[in-house]
């Protein structure tokens, strides 16, 4: 496998990964506005920081509520962060690597990525909540099809990885992100910190999971524990390393990733949840999304970039 | 009625002046076509255009595109594709593919002679200033001979029935020819719009190019290996053939590959870089012109290709399809003796004729182009994709006093033709079926044996009394079925 074509794959993967997720957060969202009372609100400064594009927002010098940021982080194009720009970036990556992967799936890309421009151009508001989910389903149905029809050679370890370390990366964005603001939130949001945990949980579709899994009552050191180590959930960071480590051990050369990999593992081990909060969980966190990007950086050294 | 409402029907769609691929001036169905043709009566246009829009949204969900240059941007637009598809007879098709392999086998004769011995200059049957002044001619190509002697292995000649029905090659594309995976997706839309007819009529599948392609180019590999390593070299995303090149590649279990993406190592073999490190590479069918190939020999300037991969082929160290030089028997000057080329090499009569052709170069030819430039087309030597080219009847009095002076100017860089009264076929357009002009672009194969593509594509100028069918320039395809009536 080419080393280029292997590197688009990788990207095809993270960026529709990110869409999904892009999707399941800002639909958790919008539901989470149904929830509460405006004073108790979060607002819609949380998800900008979440996906990273608090500054690309900024520089609009728009007010940060849902009139102005729902369509800056979905159907618009003009920042990267957003789900129209995120699936564009896949599409593209898929459109120069499509003689790799089965043409259904590429006709799949293509079909989300046609169905959101169409939804941008219609120009409507209603009907988002939908529009979400479709996105989030179709993410899945093509998942699904890469899974089931193509050969789980080379390439299929390239999105692989790909997907499962945009995965653990949003998850643990979502980790810092929301517990920062449940955790030292406003006093108003104190009643309604069940729902806001619950609200990080559907944001990962882990709610119900995490139901079957800790048969108790939502709180903090419990959801914490669960997204970091429950090796059974799909989207904890625990069970994304494992895929991961998986697919690095099937391709050639693989050492210093697995190092990494390594590094990172141990981290997770060792952390004790019931410790983990404020500033020491935001710090552990950075470090572990630290630790993430040297994964990246060592894939891109072995075969991505080699002679860079 | 309105028009939607009421059967297709072709009682009024004959027009005695001009030779039609599926009706005869009668009104009724050509051999071959007869299914096809009561098919479409049986059905109300609105039926119709609904079959129309099925087979547009489908090449929009399969993603068939092609990229036109406008005002220095790549715009990527959906494949326009026809419906009704054109018909010939497998008894006139079976003619047309020996007069197709004759060209081809009689074109690489001539281009090996022309890089080697030049027997054909010194018998003076082909002039040798031709030669000289021709752009495409590579002298760093002198003294080589390819693996068996071919230099043109994908060959897209240009096929187009004039008005009394006979068959000529207006051009022969021998560099980097285009258009035959949308000769495949076209198949496959209409298997999807009129899966019926498929079942009913013996229509010969096209289905086997990629495989063919495949053999052809294992057959340059230099190693004898079962699984030759066989890459397709596109120039990138930008290129308005780039779906193309990603189709074949997919189509073949080849990798697409991009000039950065090889290397050629010290022992001047040619490499590719994967993930397990550095890969020989044994054929390359290449997609990026001569001048771009190896910045070593050619254009220094050249990011798309690989420095060292004119050295590695030279060594026979790797097959290249088309061969760099190729291109020495497309220039349209060298056309208009390709017919004594065919008697030449291989003392037969050309089955498929030439359109008769006027040379700028002789001061006869060139005074009869310069007062007739109203009735005839004028076309450049070296340009591809309709560009530069002068349609005397469809021009206006400026454009013909510039090309006047053009011709005076550089005689060498132009040839004309008479405009062919080009065959048409019923083509649905604005909700009704009405004559458009085709051609035909079949794909010849040639190693160390010969194929042709079942058909090829047919492209079709979407404007009333346009000549021009080039994508680029508004034009349409059609898919194209060779039927076996005898069956």
């Amino acid at each position: 496998m080419l080393s280029r074509v292997a590197e688009r794959l990788y990207w095809c993967a993270r960026y529709l990964e990110r869409a999904e997720n892009t999707a399941r957060l800002v639909r958790t969202y919008l539901q989470l506005s149904l929830d509460l009372p405006a004073k108790a609100q979060p607002g819609w400064g949380l998800v900008t920081e979440v996906l990273g594009a608090e500054e690309g927002f900024s520089k609009r010098r728009r007010a940060l509520n849902e009139k102005n940021v729902l369509p800056f982080v979905t159907l618009s194009t003009e920042h990267p962060v957003s789900i129209a720009s995120t699936i564009g970036m896949a599409r593209e990556n898929l459109r120069t690597t499509r003689e790799i992967v089965p043409s259904e799936a590429w006709e799949r890309v293509n079909a989300l990525h046609l169905y959101v421009r169409r939804r941008a151009s219609s120009g409507t508001s209603g009907g988002r909540y939908r529009m979400l989910s479709e996105v989030v389903q179709r993410c899945q149905q093509i998942t699904g099809l890469l899974s089931g029809t193509m050969n789980h050679g080379d390439g299929y370890q390239f999105l692989r990885i790909g997907r499962n370390l945009e995965r653990a990366d949003m998850t643990s964005r979502i980790l810092d992100v929301g517990s920062a603001h449940v955790l030292g939130g406003k006093v108003e949001q104190a009643p309604y910190e069940y729902i806001l945990w619950m609200s990080v949980l559907k944001s990962l579709s882990a709610y119900q999971m995490y139901r079957q899994h800790v048969r108790r009552r939502v709180r903090a050191t419990q959801v914490l524990a669960f997204l970091l180590k429950a090796v059974e959930f799909p989207r904890s960071i625990a069970h994304t390393l494992e895929e991961v480590r998986a697919s690095l051990m099937r391709l050639p050369n693989p050492a210093p990733a697995l190092k990494a990999m390594a590094d990172v593992e141990s981290r997770l081990e060792q952390a004790d949840t019931d410790e983990l909060r404020g500033e020491r969980l935001r710090q552990f966190i950075d470090e572990l999304q630290q630790d993430l990007a040297r994964i990246h950086t060592q894939c891109d050294r072995i075969w991505f970039h080699p002679n860079a | 009625m309105p028009v939607r409402e009421r059967q297709v029907d072709f009682s009024e769609y004959a027009a005695a002046d001009k030779y039609d691929e599926l009706i005869t001036p009668q009104g009724t169905a050509r051999a071959g076509a007869g299914g096809i043709v009561s098919h479409l009566r049986r059905l109300t246009h609105k039926r119709l255009i609904a079959r129309q829009q099925a087979a547009d949204l489908a090449i929009q969900a399969m993603g068939i595109t092609f990229t036109v240059y406008s005002e220095g941007e790549n715009i990527d637009r959906a494949w326009p594709m026809d419906i009704i598809p054109r018909v010939i007879s497998l008894r006139e098709w079976r003619r047309l593919e020996e007069g197709l392999v004759q060209r081809l086998t009689a074109l690489n004769l001539f281009i090996n002679d022309l890089y080697n011995e030049q027997r054909i200059l010194k018998d003076k049957v082909v002039p040798a200033e031709l030669l000289h002044s021709s752009g495409n001619y590579l002298e760093a190509c002198a003294g080589i001979t390819p693996r068996h002697g071919v230099w043109a292995h994908i060959c897209g000649s240009d096929l187009v029935r004039d008005g009394d029905g006979t068959v000529y090659v207006l051009e022969d594309n021998l560099r980097v020819p285009s258009g035959v995976s949308y000769m495949l997706e076209n198949r496959a839309v209409t298997k999807r719009v009129f899966p019926q007819l498929f079942r009913k009529h013996s229509i010969l599948p096209v289905d086997d190019y990629p495989g063919q392609l495949f053999d052809t180019l294992a057959e340059l590999s230099p190693r004898p290996l079962d699984y030759p390593e066989i890459v397709v070299l596109t120039p990138g995303i930008h290129n308005s053939a780039y779906f193309e090149h990603a189709y074949l590649a997919q189509q073949m279990g080849a990798e697409l590959v991009e000039g950065p993406d090889l290397v050629v190592g010290d022992d001047d073999c040619v490499y590719m870089r994967t993930i397990h490190g550095l890969e020989r590479v044994d054929v390359i069918y290449r997609r990026v012109n001569d001048d771009f190939l190896d910045p070593e020999v050619f254009r220094e300037d050249s990011l798309l290709g690989t420095p060292g991969l004119f050295r590695a082929w030279r060594k026979g160290n790797v097959g290249l399809a088309n061969a760099p030089g190729a291109g020495v028997a497309d220039d349209k000057i060298v056309y208009t003796f390709v017919p004594e080329v065919i008697r030449y090499y291989l003392d037969q009569d050309p089955i498929i004729p030439n359109v008769p052709s006027y040379l700028c170069t002789d001061p006869k030819q060139r005074e009869y182009v310069l007062a007739n430039l109203a009735k005839l087309v004028v076309k450049p030597a070296n340009e591809s994709g309709g560009y530069g080219m002068l349609v005397g009847p469809a021009s206006t009095a400026a454009e013909r006093k510039r090309f006047a002076a053009l011709i005076k100017k550089r005689p060498r860089n132009y040839m004309a033709q008479p405009a062919l009264n080009l065959s048409t076929a019923p083509t649905l357009c604005d909700g009704r079926i009405e004559p458009r002009h085709l051609d035909l672009r079949p794909f010849s194969l040639q190693a160390g044996s010969s194929k042709v593509s079942a058909g090829g594509l047919t492209r079709v100028a979407m404007r009333r009394g346009s000549l021009v069918v080039n994508s680029s320039q508004g034009g349409g395809s059609k898919d194209t079925w060779i039927v076996d009536t005898e069956r």
